[in-house]
């Protein structure tokens, strides 16, 4: 139709055009031929739903004419089918997980773990049937007269607790407010701080040291079930020495009459990881011959861990269940791992849980580590919960209608809370 | 797969500049190089990819924890409009409710169980409020029915007794199991498939007789059914029955639901319009289709 000459000159503007219109738009020509237009959307649009694979049948004696010696696809021929290939050396690009039931760790029977993220339904109920314990709701009336004596109490103390709650809220920050995992991490170690400097009256205080990220693992059979608590968690206070028992030989032969509460039809393994790969494993974190080998007290804060939230009896029910881990490791380690009637010697173990506000208080004695059935000696939990340090501490005063509700800075301190802490912190070293 | 498609694009662009014609230019300048035009998809990003993935659908492992889901703007998965009138929105999570009522939990024997609410809340999905149940060791969602609260014991149980039973509100039992009159409500239509009437916030069935084998309900919208009597029925009303009452106030607040204005183009009223006097369709039976046993 055209010249030669136009016709190049004709493309050669077409193409130039074309190029241009394509780096306005930033896209490049290759890939508009790409785009089907001449085909359905079906193509470019959303996913597909997922086909099911076709249903292959094998007809003994027949074997299928494949495409294999030609080398090519062929229309109309079956796809040849190679043999399995296996590496014969180890590549860890390509390594794939057998399946759980050829690894060496898989056992039939499920194991039930609890860790520090579990967020057990039922709470401090669930927990107590799972370590077969009673609950003793307030703490030991002699742990608290500990505190009652002038010889065990820190000069002002009201004042310097004041102090450590407001370096904690307002002072520890070069923003407005430090965020709650900042201003309960730094309560908890202003507290201990302020709870260490009596070791000048009290040299026991110096044989502890505190132990944070160690790793706990106990495992116990209740019921027909395997159960185990695994995780790092808390800050631990390790002694030298063991805590004294709280409660006496009789009192603990009457946990006998104690009947654990039930919660069905909710069954006491819900929310528990259930596994099937796993190893009976008794650690209290630490190896053989270390000096410190007691855990006296537990810390844990709540909030920190952005990953879970755990409500107020979820997070007590996590307090009763490591400190329940901590006695029966080292209750396996001190009585051998087979399950005994009755303890010799009791092993008390402490806990202390903050979200920088309100604080739980928890004193675990193990008796038993038989925990198969629900009859016998039972352990004892001494739990006193919901204690608030201080009602407000606020940067900014609350003003409503035009009246101050809530005044600026630290309001309605409560010493008796700090007088609890503080008796957790002096068991064993009076 | 991204850094992939970004290295071919940079590729089309440096090095095939033939390729950039269209397949005309490039038969008119006589180059004689043969182009190929692949057989791609174009230039995907990373986003547009993220966009074609419904795996929150693909689940195969019961979860009662909410999922996160993309809006599909009434588009199915062609990009089709598969139902007008449909965009925008607050953004919704899903809970995957369980509508099978009667599933026996994995190892344990088939018999009648019992099961704690933890909490009922309302969901985003439906108009029917739901019920976090606890029994066993699994939680479920479940459409919670009127009175039911956080604390109640509810039952399930597939027996069919000689005697009808005296159900709480909130139960589960097979139809046959049940009083004449009863208001049901989940309604299976084949047993073992899990319920697909009655399912609304505030909507109610009647069970009207019980022929053989055969159980009639008479749905809400007055029609009747018949199915098997094994097909199990939640006993009362579905929760949030002020649904019909409430005032949406506002055009804008529809479009926070996710509701479209309809197209606004002037039509001449014509038999669509007015009221309609007509008799009931006649029962349908679902009696003798094949049937999806239960596990």
């Amino acid at each position: 139709m055209f010249p030669e000459g136009a016709a190049t000159l004709f493309s050669q503007a077409v193409l130039v055009k074309a190029l241009r219109r394509l780096s306005a738009h930033g896209r490049t020509g290759g890939l508009q031929a790409r785009r089907h237009f001449t085909t359905t959307r079906c193509l470019t649009g959303k996913t597909h739903p997922v086909r099911k694979p076709k249903e292959k049948v094998d007809i003994p004696g027949l074997e299928r004419v494949t495409f294999g010696e030609r080398k090519h696809y062929m229309p109309g021929l079956a796809k040849p089918v190679n043999p399995h290939w296996e590496r014969d050396y180890k590549d860890p690009r390509f390594y794939r997980t057998p399946p759980a039931q050829e690894m060496p760790l898989y056992k039939e029977k499920p194991c039930y773990v609890y860790n520090q993220r579990t967020n057990a339904l039922e709470g401090v109920l669930q927990a107590l049937w799972l370590t077969k314990t009673k609950l003793i709701s307030g703490l030991p009336p002699h742990l608290l007269s500990l505190v009652e004596n002038p010889a065990n109490q820190i000069p002002n103390q009201d004042e310097r607790v004041q102090n450590a709650i407001k370096h904690a809220r307002f002072w520890d920050t070069t923003e407005n407010r430090p965020n709650k995992s900042k201003y309960s991490n730094t309560l908890l170690s202003n507290l201990l701080h302020v709870c260490a400097t009596l070791q000048s009256s009290h040299p026991a205080m110096g044989r502890r040291l505190f132990a944070d990220k160690y790793s706990l693992a106990a495992s116990w059979q209740r019921g027909e079930d395997l159960l185990q608590i695994k995780g790092q968690n808390g800050l631990l206070h390790t002694c030298m020495d063991p805590l004294p028992e709280v409660s006496g030989k009789q009192e603990v032969a009457d946990t006998e009459d104690h009947a654990l509460k039930s919660f069905y039809p909710v069954s006491p393994t819900i929310d528990l990881q259930k596994i099937n790969l796993y190893k009976e494993v008794n650690s209290s974190g630490f190896r053989d011959g270390y000096p410190y080998p007691h855990a006296h007290t537990l810390y844990f804060l709540d909030g920190v861990d952005t990953r879970c939230k755990l409500r107020p009896d979820q997070f007590r029910a996590k307090m009763v269940m490591f400190a329940f881990g901590n006695a029966l490791a080292r209750a396996k380690t001190l009585y051998g791992p087979q399950p005994q009637r009755l303890l010799e010697h009791p092993i008390t173990v402490q806990a202390v849980g903050s979200n920088g506000r309100v604080f739980h208080f928890l004193v675990f004695q193990l008796n038993t580590t038989d925990l198969s059935g629900d009859d016998g000696i039972k352990n004892q939990v001494w739990l006193d919960e919901d204690a608030d340090l201080y009602e407000f501490a606020k940067v900014r005063p609350l003003i409503k209608k035009k009246q101050v509700k809530v005044p600026a800075g630290l309001t309605g301190y409560k010493p008796e809370t700090f007088s609890k802490f503080l008796a957790l912190y002096l068991h064993g070293a009076v | 797969m991204a850094v992939w498609c970004l290295t071919r694009a940079l590729r089309s662009l440096t090095v095939s500049q033939p390729a950039l014609l269209s397949s005309q230019a490039v038969a008119q300048t006589k180059l004689g190089a043969q182009t190929c035009v692949e057989q791609c998809r174009g230039f995907l990003t990373t986003a547009s990819l993220e966009q074609n993935k419904t795996l929150w659908k693909q689940k195969e492992k019961y979860t009662v924890k909410p999922i996160g889901m993309k809006k599909t703007g009434g588009r199915d998965f062609t990009g089709k409009i598969r139902t007008h009138g449909i965009g925008g929105g607050h953004k919704r999570r899903y809970r995957w409710v369980d509508f099978q009522r009667l599933r026996y939990e994995e190892e344990r024997e088939a018999k009648p169980f019992d099961e704690k609410v933890v909490e009922v809340r309302y969901d985003p999905c439906r108009s029917a409020d739901i019920a976090l149940v606890a029994g066993g060791s699994r939680k479920r969602w479940i459409i919670a029915t009127e009175n039911m609260q956080a604390g109640d014991i509810i039952k399930t149980s597939g027996v069919i007794g000689r005697m009808a039973v005296s159900a709480n509100e909130g139960d589960a039992y097979p139809l046959g199991a049940l009083p004449v009159g009863t208001l049901v409500n989940n309604l299976e239509i084949q047993p073992g498939k899990g319920s697909e009437y009655i399912r609304a916030a505030g909507t109610s069935g009647i069970l009207l007789r019980k022929v053989n084998g055969t159980a009639i309900v008479q749905l809400p919208s007055k029609r009747q059914v018949q199915v098997l009597e094994t097909c199990i029925v939640t006993v009362g009303r579905v929760s949030n029955v002020d649904h019909n009452k409430e005032v949406i106030g506002k055009a804008g607040r529809n479009r926070w639901f996710g509701v479209r204005p309809s197209s606004g183009l002037w039509q001449r009223k014509g038999g669509w319009a007015g009221r309609k006097i007509k008799p009931l369709p006649p029962m349908k039976s679902y009696v003798n289709m094949p049937s999806i046993a239960a596990k």
